[in-house]
C-alpha cells in the first residue's frame, strides 16, 4: 500500500481485510503516525491487540516487522549494535600469519562488515521500498537506562557509533510502542508519542473480531461467548480475560464442534479462559450465587451487551 | 477513580482564556492547550505544534476525527482521558455545562449500608464533612468496641513527639529517616550483571574488546557483578477522617519517598481511591496538601479498605504489582466497609506482590491492640506490621527494610 495515498477509512478498511478489527480512533493515530513520522505508544489491558496492530500494519503496507522484546536490562548491545569480536579476533590473527598492515586491519576491522545489527540499527537502516514497522514491545519492562537512549533513537531516528560516525535514517520507521503499564513511561518519551488507549472490545466489535477469525462458527455461540465475556470482564477477577482468551476459547468450542453453548462444554473449556485455579473457583462461586447469570446469557445474549 | 476538576472550575477557565481565542483554528488550539494545562494537565508546546501539524491531514469537520487527534496528541496518560473530554465538550461546543454537577462519582460500594451513608456526606464546606466524618468515625467506634474507645484518641493516647503535633525540625527528621529508608530499599541485588573492576566471573565479550588493543592476547580481565535490583514500592494511604492528625506526615512521607526513589506509586484511599503520583510528582510541596485534598474524593471522610483494595486490585495491580513490589499501607485499621471483602481483597493482594507493610500510626499506644475487625482480618496476610507514630518509629522502619531487602 502506498504510504501517500492513504486516508483513515482506507486504513481501518485494510486492517479489516487482514482480520484486524478497529475503531476509527486507532486508525486516525496510525494514519497519523505514518504522516508525521511520529511514534504510537499503545496502552492497554493484556490480550486487546496492542502487538497485533503492528504485526498487521506490516502486512498491509507489505513491509518488514522488525520487533524488539523488552526486558530488565535490555541494553544498547542487544537493542542498538554490537562488534562482531570473535570475527575481528580472527581476521586479526589471520593478518599476523600474513603480515598485513596493522593500520588497514585497523580500519577494516570497524567496519559494518564487523558489526552486528540489533532491531534498532536495522530498522534505521532498512532501505527498502517502503519503511519497516518497528515494534517495541512491553517498554515498561526495560529500565529507566534504556527508555533514555531510546529518546535520541526516536526523536532523531539516528544512531551514533564512535568508531564509525552518525547513521542516519534514510526513511522513519513506522514506530508502534507497547505498553502495560507496569511503571510509568518518562514523560519526555510519551511527548513524542502519539497516545492511544485500547479498551476491551464493546460487544458488536468483539462479536465482529469471532465471526471474522472464525468464520465458521455458529452465530449463537458467537453471542453466547461475546455475552459470557462482557460479564465476566465487569467482574472480579485476578486476571480479566482479554480478546485473544476469546477467540482461544472459540476455537476451542469450534474443534468440539459445539454449536452453542451449555454448562458442560463451558465448564469443560474454561481453562482457555481463566488461567488461574482461583479464578476458576471464583467463577463457579459468582455461578452458584447467581450473580452470573448463565441460564440468560445462554438463552438470549444479545440482553446482556453492556 | 480520576481526580477531576467540577465542571465549575472548567467553566470559569474556558471562559477565563475566552479573550486569548482568535478567529482561527490554531488561535483556538493554542488556547484549548492552555486551558488543559491550567486544570493540570501536562502539554508540551511540541506536543500543541504536532496536534496543529496533524490537523492538515484530518477533515476537521468531522467532530469524532478532530476528538481522536487532539487526544492523541495531547494527552498521554489513560488518567487523564475523563478530564480531556470533560475539556473537550466544553471548549469545543461552546456551550456552558449545566450548573448542577452533572453526576458525582458513586462513593458507595452497591450492597453496603453503611457507605451509602457517607455518599450523602459531601456537600458544605470541608470543615463541616471532617467534622461530620470524624464524628460519625467516633461514634461507630463506640458502638463497635465500648472497652477500646478510651485508647482511640490518639491526640491523648500518643506522646508528645507525635506526628499529630510536628514541627519543623521533626519534619527534617523524617527527611533524613525516609532518606535511609529510601536507600535501603534501592540496593537490592539484581540477577543481571553488569562490569564491575572486582567483579566474581568473567565477562568474556568485554575482555576480547579489552584485549584488541594487545593483538587479542588476553592480558586484561574484565569481570562482573550482579547490580543493584530496584524494588518498586506501591504506597497506599489511609486519609478517611480518623487519619487526620497524621495527614500532614502522610504527605511528607509520600512525598520523600516517591521523590528518593525510583518508581514509587501513591494512593489515597478513604471510602474510595485515587491515585496521586502524578499530583505529587512536582517539587512543589507547599501546596500540596491543599492540591491533594481538593482533588481528592472522600478525603477526612469514612473509611472502606476493602472497596479501595478492590479498586486497587482490579485498576492498578495487574500492571503495577509484581512479585518485586513492596506494599505500604498506612492506616490505623478503622474499616467501615465488608470485612469479608477487604480480607478477599488482601489475600489477593497478598498473592501478586513481595511483601505488604502496614504502618499503624495507633501500634505506638501501649494499649493498643489490633481487635477491629478489620484489622483482624489484615493481619494473617502482613509481613509486617509496625507504628509509625514518631521519627524513631521511621527508623525502625529502615532496619526492617534493611532486612527485606538482604
Amino acid at each position: 500500500m502506498n504510504p501517500k495515498k492513504l486516508s483513515i477509512e482506507k486504513i481501518q478498511e485494510a486492517l479489516r481485510s487482514r482480520q484486524y478489527i478497529c475503531d476509527r480512533s486507532l486508525a486516525t493515530v496510525v494514519y497519523l503516525s505514518i504522516n508525521l513520522g511520529k511514534p504510537v505508544l499503545l496502552e492497554g489491558e493484556a490480550g486487546v491487540g496492542k502487538t497485533e496492530i503492528a504485526k498487521v500494519l506490516a502486512e498491509v503496507m507489505q513491509t518488514g516487522l522488525i520487533r524488539l522484546q523488552c526486558y530488565e536490562g535490555l541494553d544498547a548491545s542487544t537493542a542498538l549494535y554490537e562488534w562482531n569480536y570473535p570475527k575481528q579476533m580472527l581476521r586479526i590473527k589471520l593478518e599476523e600469519i600474513g603480515k598485513g598492515d596493522r593500520r588497514t586491519v585497523e580500519t577494516e576491522i570497524f567496519t559494518e562488515e564487523y558489526l552486528v545489527k540489533r532491531p534498532l540499527l536495522e530498522a534505521i537502516q532498512s532501505n527498502g521500498t517502503t519503511p519497516p514497522v518497528l515494534l517495541i514491545d512491553e517498554i515498561d519492562r526495560a529500565d529507566m537506562e534504556f527508555e533514555a537512549f531510546l529518546l535520541e533513537v526516536l526523536s532523531d531516528f539516528q544512531i551514533t557509533i564512535p568508531e564509525i560516525g552518525t547513521i542516519h535514517a534514510k526513511q522513519r520507521p513506522y514506530v508502534f510502542l507497547t505498553s502495560n503499564r507496569t511503571r510509568e513511561i518518562h514523560d519526555a518519551l510519551k511527548r513524542r508519542c502519539l497516545y492511544h488507549w485500547i479498551e476491551y472490545p464493546t460487544f458488536e466489535k468483539e462479536y465482529e473480531i469471532v465471526m471474522t477469525k472464525h468464520p465458521q462458527i455458529q452465530t449463537h455461540l458467537a453471542k453466547q461467548i461475546c455475552a459470557f465475556m462482557q460479564q465476566v470482564r465487569q467482574m472480579n477477577f485476578y486476571k480479566r480475560p482479554g480478546v485473544a482468551e476469546t477467540l482461544d476459547w472459540a476455537s476451542a468450542l469450534i474443534t468440539l464442534h459445539r454449536d452453542e453453548l451449555d454448562e458442560k462444554s463451558m465448564e469443560d473449556t474454561m481453562g482457555c479462559v481463566f488461567k488461574y485455579r482461583e479464578d476458576l473457583h471464583h467463577l463457579k462461586s459468582e455461578v452458584a450465587g447467581k450473580k452470573l447469570n448463565l441460564e440468560g446469557i445462554f438463552k438470549d445474549p444479545m440482553e446482556f451487551q453492556t | 477513580m480520576t481526580t477531576q476538576p467540577s465542571d465549575q472550575e472548567i467553566i470559569s477557565t474556558v471562559k477565563r482564556f475566552s479573550s486569548v481565542r482568535g478567529q482561527g483554528i490554531l488561535a483556538n488550539l493554542l488556547a484549548f492547550s492552555r486551558v488543559l494545562k491550567d486544570l493540570g494537565l501536562r502539554v508540551g508546546l511540541s506536543q500543541v505544534i504536532d496536534a496543529s501539524r496533524s490537523l492538515e491531514f484530518v477533515d476537521i469537520t468531522r467532530r469524532g476525527d478532530f476528538y481522536s487527534v487532539l487526544l492523541s496528541n495531547l494527552i498521554c496518560e489513560k488518567e487523564e482521558v475523563a478530564l480531556f473530554d470533560r475539556v473537550f465538550d466544553c471548549f469545543w461546543k461552546d456551550i456552558t455545562l449545566d450548573e448542577e454537577p452533572m453526576e458525582t462519582i458513586e462513593l458507595s460500594v452497591p450492597g453496603s449500608e453503611e457507605s451509602q451513608e457517607e455518599s450523602d456526606g459531601p456537600g458544605g464546606s470541608l470543615e463541616e464533612v471532617v467534622a461530620q466524618a470524624t464524628s460519625q468515625e467516633e461514634d461507630r467506634t463506640q458502638d463497635r468496641d465500648p472497652f477500646f474507645l478510651p485508647t482511640y484518641s490518639p491526640r491523648e493516647s500518643l506522646n508528645s513527639k507525635d506526628f499529630s503535633e510536628m514541627g519543623i525540625e521533626e519534619s527534617r527528621a523524617i527527611g533524613r529517616a525516609i532518606l535511609l529508608i529510601a536507600s535501603k530499599i534501592a540496593t537490592q541485588m539484581s540477577r543481571r550483571k553488569k562490569r564491575a573492576l572486582k567483579g566474581d566471573e568473567i565477562d568474556p565479550r568485554w575482555t576480547m574488546r579489552k584485549n584488541i588493543k594487545y593483538g587479542g592476547d588476553i592480558i586484561e580481565l574484565v569481570t562482573r557483578k550482579r547490580r543493584i535490583k530496584k524494588t518498586r514500592i506501591v504506597l497506599l494511604c489511609d486519609v478517611s477522617g480518623s487519619m487526620d492528625c497524621y495527614s500532614r506526615f502522610l504527605i511528607q512521607f509520600m512525598y520523600g519517598l516517591q521523590n528518593e526513589l525510583w518508581g514509587v506509586e501513591t494512593f489515597v484511599f478513604s471510602t474510595s481511591l485515587t491515585r496521586i503520583t502524578h499530583l505529587i510528582r512536582t517539587k512543589d510541596i507547599g501546596n500540596a496538601l491543599e492540591r491533594i485534598s481538593s482533588s481528592v474524593q472522600g478525603w477526612s471522610g469514612g473509611t472502606n479498605i476493602g472497596h479501595s483494595l478492590h479498586t486497587f486490585n482490579r485498576e492498578f495491580a495487574p500492571s503495577l504489582v509484581t512479585h518485586r513490589t513492596v506494599i505500604v499501607l498506612i492506616s490505623d485499621g478503622w474499616d467501615r466497609g465488608d470485612v469479608a471483602l477487604m480480607e478477599q481483597e488482601m489475600r489477593n493482594l497478598k498473592r501478586r506482590c513481595y511483601k505488604i507493610i502496614w504502618l499503624n500510626p495507633l501500634l505506638a499506644s501501649e494499649n493498643y491492640q489490633p481487635l477491629c475487625k478489620g484489622m483482624q482480618a489484615a493481619l494473617p496476610y502482613l509481613d509486617f506490621f509496625l507504628s509509625v507514630h514518631n521519627v524513631h518509629s521511621l527508623v525502625a522502619l529502615g532496619r526492617t527494610m534493611q532486612k527485606l531487602v538482604a
